[in-house]
């Protein structure tokens, strides 16, 4: 399936955008102004649905002209671009942006014909399937891991690496001790959330 | 910016293909598909988390409303989506030095492409082609492609090192630890923001 690489899933939408000229801000400008507005770290919708590995939304206003020969034309609507990397099936990927970043989906998509809101589940899943393009061809060059995995292991990499440089030149019996309590530590202290920025002075809590 | 989040920059170019010369690329893609040299090159070069091609047959941008205006194309569209690490110029001069001639096979069929080499009407194509994003995230901003595949391996490591060293003398666990420093040596370090670039 093309859609697919290993474990991740490589969705594309195109939803298109309401066009209504009496409006003095276009649904389209609508959609930038509030996208400007939305966090980018955990705390935006992305990061509240925390199987997205990376996400973006962008605006198409039309097709490009690249000049003659080729024939220019147009769109006739604006679409919305949505592209995300992330774990697992659509159906629970969907499901997941309706229920858990309700208040941002309903923001942007309301501006796209045809939506139907988020209230009813399945309905915004029909919605988001109708606007689906199949991926032709898709890259993940980590397609075995998922976001959790990753983030820990990002933690482990940066925790170890502190640890290591804080216990050289240590008895056998004394580097031991400190690595056990280090393990045990680690593996008690949650991975950082997605879209932390949180890096070395996360780990070095841990020391 | 919306382009870059951290260490990764959000490329979207669109470019427009005679319908015909679609059946092509599809023909090639399946072929990429199911014999990959093109991903083992992708992977060899190791700055690209994800990237896809989406082609988009003329009548095929989705229609929902018998109120929205059908779109009337002579071209399909091919979609080109991209979350690399660096820079804009070390992409695309990586891609034309590296990858001119899957990029060829893939872009050629592109109306006006003018080839991936030499690099400067590559870039003027790519510009003319680039949409700018409007909201980007990642879920791991301050880590490179490369940074990702080093944690992971020194996970796998240190999960190997923390069960066998359990219940080792202290001098036993003193020369596994050593063994583990050397296996991980090369992938230790920490995330972090992205040098500035041009």
């Amino acid at each position: 399936m093309s859609n697919q690489s290993g474990s991740i899933y490589g969705l594309t939408i195109l939803s298109p955008i309401q066009d209504e000229l009496h409006l003095e801000i276009s649904h389209s400008l609508a959609i930038r102004m509030y996208l400007q507005t939305l966090p980018i770290d955990g705390k935006g919708p992305f990061g509240k649905v925390s199987s997205t590995h990376m996400a973006r939304l962008v605006v198409l206003d039309d097709v490009v002209y690249f000049g003659m020969p080729s024939c220019e034309e147009h769109l006739q609507s604006k679409y919305l671009i949505f592209e995300s990397n992330f774990d697992g099936d659509l159906e629970t990927y969907l499901k997941r942006l309706a229920t858990e970043a309700t208040e941002e989906v309903h923001s942007i998509w309301k501006h796209c014909v045809g939506y139907p809101g988020v209230t009813d589940v399945a309905a915004f899943i029909a919605y988001m399937k109708r606007c689906q393009v199949e991926t032709t061809l898709y890259f993940a060059d980590v397609n075995d891991k998922t976001v959790q995995q990753t983030l820990r292991a990002l933690q482990t990499q940066s925790a170890v690496t502190s640890f290591i440089e804080k216990n050289q030149g240590k008895s056998p019996a004394d580097l031991q001790k400190a690595f056990v309590e280090f393990s045990k530590h680690l593996g008690n202290t949650p991975p950082p959330k997605p879209g932390s920025i949180e890096g070395k002075e996360f780990t070095d809590k841990l020391l | 910016m919306p382009n870059i989040h951290g260490k990764a920059y959000a490329m979207n170019t669109i470019s427009p293909m005679k319908p015909w010369k679609t059946y092509i690329l599809r023909f090639f893609f399946f072929i990429w598909r199911h014999y990959k040299p093109l991903g083992d090159g992708l992977v060899e070069l190791s700055f690209i988390h994800f990237a896809r091609w989406v082609i988009v047959p003329r009548y095929s941008f989705p229609r929902l409303s018998e109120q929205q205006p059908n779109n009337d194309l002579r071209y399909d569209y091919l979609l080109f989506f991209s979350n690399f690490n660096g820079t804009w110029n070390q992409y695309i001069d990586a891609f034309s030095a590296v990858l001119f001639e899957g990029l060829n096979l893939i872009w050629r069929w592109s109306e006006k492409f003018p080839g991936s080499r030499p690099v400067t009407p590559f870039k003027n194509f790519i510009v003319r082609g680039q949409i700018e994003t409007d909201y980007y995230y990642t879920a791991y901003p301050y880590a490179a492609t490369n940074d990702v595949k080093a944690a992971h391996r020194v996970q796998a490591a240190f999960d190997d090192f923390e069960r066998l060293s359990n219940g080792m003398s202290a001098v036993k666990f003193a020369e596994a630890y050593q063994q583990f420093l050397v296996k991980v040596q090369r992938d230790l370090g920490e995330t972090g923001e992205a040098p500035v670039g041009t």
